[in-house]
């Protein structure tokens, strides 16, 4: 790690971790009515989300917890627009995007929404850089040298810059998750959808990717919703959602 | 995106070299068979040079019959000459139009040229009016060649072409490397594809061989073989007729007869069985080709479903998904292609097979589309199936 220690201010400043945010505005940021997921086979029928309804604010940074199963990351697939409710709306922004098509919904993940993921999900076979540009791949108007730019300032935000022509197996689980966090943020998006971001990383890594998105949320009012299964990480956000058996218990 | 993807594949170059060899020598084997068969078509496009409509051919058979043959010939040519229902009756050597033998030859120089190998017949005088040869300068041999003290030939355009270039050939002599005998040219045909209708239009040379002069054949073969056009129309019983009358005329000789027009049929099939064979081999191997290329393909969107649910949460459309995967085998079919021209293309700079650039080309041509479309077919489904991957799902695989 010592090579690759983050010089920017956003990764370790304690100020920035510490402070508490005034960063909900207030204005939902996403909104979920009466959504149900319902899974359908010949002969089972599994309830994954039961009329959730649930309002995030712009600049919230928000924790959903649950045992397995309970519905978290369905309900996050849904918010990411990756996934369609068997009932119920979404709205992003104010939008409804219910009847939204294919193409459509493309668009909105790739301006507003981006995702980390627990596993990482770095392409094995591009390079560092080329894995963060790959949101601006899917986004017309950005030249070619304009994704360069735009990767190397989320690598250097997420203190990476030496590692642009690495391969994300050369990289260890805190550097990787870090890279997939310089992806998500190379698309400047106003939403970050993390699914147990931590979960692969041994406590210290993961205190350094909890303080990575603290400062996102703190300096740059992105909202996030975090799926954990950490305590101690969601206590640190400024709302804890829980789930069980697919509906929000509080 | 082009640069994306060709940096994808480049980096996954390990695993795109065995099907990128694969398509290499799929390109090489169809451009085989390709250029055979754009060959074959456009040699059966070209002008035979003569008309084996009506045309009778009488493989005759002396037996132990030792009178002269000279003279019963003759006699032959004669009384068929004058049957109702024939044109005119020529007498020819075994080389005739779609027979299985043939003969050729490199001996003919002119200023130090050398043609390439010449095919050569012997004929008589009646040859150009029974198969309807086209003279296209000077003339056929007739009576004046008999009694000059020249050796008459006469060859056809390609011939005219190799040897004499830019010279009209009428009135030159050829050299002939195994002797010092110098051939008069007296005419040129515009082409002789004697072989069948597939047979390119190689060069072709023509001795006279009057019937008088039987027993100077170069050959050394008194061939009875008579080649008699007949009115139109000219059926069974004239057919009939005439074989009695060369039974009667020569005293027992057997004859059997066929038409130019069966005789073309029968070489055809022979011909068109190996091009045929060889095409199902060469289809055999695209269909190989194809299915392996499917399974790959199938195999690696299979390996690829996490990075499938990755690209659409970066807001890849299901149409991106498809047309990138499309895209890729493109990329690798175009690496494929770049490497089976640069081997194809020896083929013509070499000027191997004499098959000639045009047919070369064209070959290359045809290939290229073909393994496009090819890998194009096979990338399809599996590229749809890709599109219709579930982001979700995706997401979930490891």
């Amino acid at each position: 790690m010592s090579a690759s220690t983050p010089t920017n201010q956003l990764f370790l400043d304690p100020t920035i971790v510490a402070a508490r945010p005034a960063a909900a505005t207030g204005k939902p940021m996403l909104k979920l009515t009466d959504i149900e997921k319902i899974y359908q086979t010949k002969t089972i029928e599994t309830v994954a989300l039961n009329r959730v309804n649930l309002t995030i604010g712009k600049g919230e940074f928000v924790s959903i917890m649950g045992p397995s199963g309970c519905g978290k990351s369905t309900l996050l697939s849904i918010m990411g627009l990756l996934d369609e409710p068997s009932s119920g709306q979404v709205e992003i922004d104010g939008r409804p995007v219910t009847s939204y098509s294919d193409k459509e919904l493309a668009n909105l993940r790739n301006q507003k929404i981006g995702f980390v993921f627990q596993s990482y999900h770095l392409i094995n076979d591009l390079s560092v850089l080329d894995n963060v540009e790959l949101p601006l791949l899917y986004r017309s108007g950005v030249s070619g040298k304009e994704r360069r730019q735009r990767a190397h300032a989320a690598l250097d935000k997420v203190g990476l810059s030496a590692r642009t022509n690495h391969f994300p197996s050369q990289l260890s689980g805190g550097q990787r998750q870090r890279v997939a966090i310089a992806r998500a943020l190379a698309g400047n998006p106003e939403i970050i959808l993390a699914d147990e971001p931590t979960g692969n990383l041994d406590s210290v890594m993961g205190e350094e990717i909890m303080d990575l998105l603290l400062g996102l949320n703190r300096q740059d009012g992105v909202t996030i919703v975090m799926v954990t299964h950490d305590e101690q990480q969601a206590l640190k956000t400024e709302r804890v959602i829980r789930f069980f058996d697919g509906s929000q218990v509080s | 995106m082009l640069r994306h993807l060709f940096t994808l594949i480049w980096n996954r170059k390990r695993s795109n070299f065995l099907l990128i060899t694969e398509i290499v020598l799929s390109f090489f084997v169809l451009f085989v068979v390709s250029s055979l068969l754009v060959s074959s078509y456009y040699n059966y496009r070209q002008p035979m040079g003569f008309d084996y409509t009506n045309v009778w051919e009488f493989d005759l058979n002396p037996g132990q019959d030792t009178a002269s043959r000279k003279e019963t010939l003759r006699l032959l040519k004669q009384h068929l000459r004058a049957t109702p229902g024939v044109v005119a009756v020529t007498h020819a050597t075994h080389n005739s139009p779609f027979s299985f033998s043939n003969m050729n030859t490199d001996q003919f120089r002119y200023k130090g040229r050398i043609p390439s190998q010449t095919e050569w017949y012997e004929a008589d005088d009646e040859m150009a009016r029974v198969m309807k040869l086209n003279v296209v300068a000077g003339r056929w041999f007739d009576r004046r060649d008999e009694n000059s003290g020249q050796d008459p030939v006469i060859i056809n355009q390609k011939l005219a072409d190799e040897l004499f270039v830019d010279e009209a050939p009428v009135g030159k002599y050829i050299d002939d490397k195994s002797s010092s005998k110098k051939w008069l040219v007296v005419g040129v045909i515009d082409a002789y594809r004697a072989g069948s209708d597939m047979a390119a239009n190689e060069p072709a040379l023509f001795y006279r061989r009057p019937l008088e002069d039987t027993a100077k054949s170069k050959y050394g073969y008194d061939g009875p073989v008579l080649l008699v056009r007949v009115q139109p129309g000219s059926g069974a019983i004239l057919e009939q007729q005439l074989v009695k009358d060369i039974k009667q005329v020569s005293k027992g000789w057997d004859a059997t007869v066929n038409s130019l027009e069966e005789n073309r049929r029968d070489k055809m099939k022979i011909v068109l069985t190996p091009l045929t064979a060889l095409g199902l081999v060469a289809l055999f191997l695209i269909i190989n080709v194809a299915l392996g290329l499917f399974g790959v393909l199938w195999y690696n969107i299979n390996q690829r479903k996490a990075e499938i649910g990755l690209r659409r949460a970066m807001g890849a459309t299901g149409a991106g998904i498809s047309k990138q995967f499309l895209g890729e085998m493109l990329v690798v079919t175009t690496l494929g292609v770049v490497a089976g021209l640069l081997l194809t293309v020896q083929f013509p700079l070499l000027d191997a097979f004499g098959l000639g650039t045009e047919v070369y080309g064209l070959a290359m041509l045809a290939t290229t589309v073909l393994v496009y479309l090819l890998t194009a077919v096979c990338a399809l489904q599996p590229s749809r199936q890709a599109a219709g991957i579930q982001p979700a799902v995706a997401l979930r695989e490891e």
